[in-house]
Order: C-alpha cells, then structure tokens, then sequence
C-alpha cells in the first residue's frame, strides 16, 4: 500500500530546497558570443560548457520540479497537481493570470516550458539589482553602479 | 577583378565549427561498460544482505557507455535495490558508502525522479533525504555539474 500523499510533502519540499541549493549558484557572466551582451545562459542554450545537467525532482507522475541551471541563470519549472477537470481549468487561468503580468514579477517567464505548468527563472544579474529586474543588458556599465 | 568575386559558396560554412577554442566532451570509449551484474545483485537481495546489494548495484556504472538500454538495466536494478530496503535501514544503508558511492547513489536517484512509477518517487525521496544527509549539497552540485550522466 502506497504511504499516505502527506507523508511525501515534507521530503518533497526538503529535496526540491537542497536541490535549489545548489543550483543556485550564479555569477555574472556576459554573453560569449555578442559583446556587451549578458544574457540568460539557461534559455539562449549557446554554449554547451555553460550549461548544468537539468534535474527533475518528482513525488509522484503528476507533480514534479524540474530544475535546468547554467553559469548565470537558473530555470525552475514546477508541474502542479490537477486532479480533475476543474482544477486543470484553475489551474490553467491562475497561471495564466500571474504569466501575463510576468514584466512586473520579474522572475516569472511568459510560457511554462512544455510539460509543466509555470517556469520561475532568475539570472545572476537581477539578482543584484532587483530594482531593474531581470535581463540586463550593457553590463560594462554595472561595474561604475555598484 | 578576380574571378571569385560573384562565389558565395563561403558563406554557407559554419565557422563556428572550426573555432579553437569550441568546448567538445570527451567521448570516452565505454562501449564494454556493462553496468551492475544483475546475478549477482538479484542473489544478494534474496539473501536479504541489502548492504552488500546496495554496494554491488553501484559497481560498474555504465556512465560512458551510449546504450540506452544498458542504462535503463542499470537504473532498474537500483531502484529494486533501494526499494527492497526498509525505511529504518536506509540511513545504515548509506553511511555504509564511501563518497564516490554516494555521489553515484545521487546521480541514480535523481535519475530514478524522471521517471515516476507506482511508489518509486517516495522511496527515491527518503533515499534523498539520507543521502544528503551524509553527501551534502555538495554531492547535488557534483550531479548537476557532472558531463556524463549514469
């Protein structure tokens, strides 16, 4: 007999945490292929050395996180329980709602990549300046700002 | 005028190509690599030593190897062996690892998260929690920045 859903959460939430952990772990670090030009290494997918292993963290078929990180950028896509036809209709709205305001989030993207239901994705340059958001361009710059 | 001045031919050469410094893996021959030896782990698992089956199933990684299939035998194997485990006897499980082994334990686990069956991704999250307990994150950062996946 399968343990309880609850009993998954906790274990769940503390693996996705570490997992993050070391994720998280970024530096600035401007395009190699344009000049002036820092962009979000996760998502232009330009340079294989760049890139980590994307990992998937799952606590059963319908819920998993799927971690995808790179030298200055790190893209979290979270698939969320729908257990039924409503909640697959919420879900689908609220999420919209939130990706259509996505400018104003900053670390949330427009389209949740295929399979998932929303992407959180942060780069190491907003990170710092939270007050300009997250993609950033001209980092020659941030060096006379800081 | 030169003669070449209307070819274009050049244009169609992907330059990146041919750049030096363009970053390449290393394409290890591991065509012999075969994984854990299923015998052997299968006997030790009805035997009910789970310590030396844990430790069997971790030998022979067919990490270089570009059989899918082999693979797929290998990741099988280890979540047989990991779930023939009880919960209480997980943690004395893992401190019976050295480090590579745990690292490995990692990469297997997070393997074994893509794909969810029946009451795989609860096992794989208590083996979690004990193998970070004994790797550290950074055994996590080892399998995210690791180039050859198991």
């Amino acid at each position: 007999m399968s343990p309880p859903q609850t009993a998954t959460l906790r274990p769940y939430l503390n693996a996705v945490k570490a997992t993050l952990q070391a994720a998280l772990c970024l530096e600035n670090f401007s395009s190699q292929v344009v000049e002036r030009h820092n962009k979000p290494e996760v998502e232009v997918r330009s340079s294989k050395e760049l890139l980590l292993q994307p990992v998937v963290i799952s606590r059963n078929d319908k819920e998993k996180v799927l971690i995808e990180g790179s030298i200055n950028s790190v893209r979290v896509s979270i698939a969320v329980k729908q257990a039924d036809e409503i909640e697959k209709i919420l879900c689908h709205k609220f999420m919209r709602f939130m990706m259509m305001r996505a400018e104003n989030f900053f670390i949330l993207r427009r389209k949740p990549v295929e399979g998932y239901d929303i992407n959180v994705q942060t780069q190491a340059g907003g990170l710092r300046h939270p007050l300009h958001g997250g993609d950033r361009q001209g980092d020659q710059r941030d060096e006379t700002v800081r | 005028m030169s003669k070449n001045t209307t070819a274009a031919r050049f244009r169609r050469v992907d330059v990146d190509e041919y750049d030096e410094n363009k970053f390449v893996d290393e394409e290890d021959a591991g065509e012999n690599q075969l994984g854990p030896d299923e015998a052997e782990v299968d006997s030790l698992i009805r035997q009910g030593n789970l310590n030396q089956a844990l430790q069997a199933v971790l030998k022979n990684p067919p990490i270089n190897t570009k059989n899918q299939n082999v693979k797929d035998r290998a990741e099988g194997l280890v979540l047989k062996v990991l779930s023939a485990f009880k919960s209480s006897d997980i943690e004395k499980g893992v401190q019976s690892l050295d480090k590579d082994a745990v690292d490995l334990l990692m990469k297997y686990i997070y393997k074994g998260f893509e794909r969810p069956s029946e009451n795989s991704s609860a096992v794989l999250l208590q083996w979690h929690e004990k193998a970070l307990a004994a790797g550290g994150v950074g055994s996590i950062v080892r399998v995210l920045t690791a180039r050859k996946t198991v």
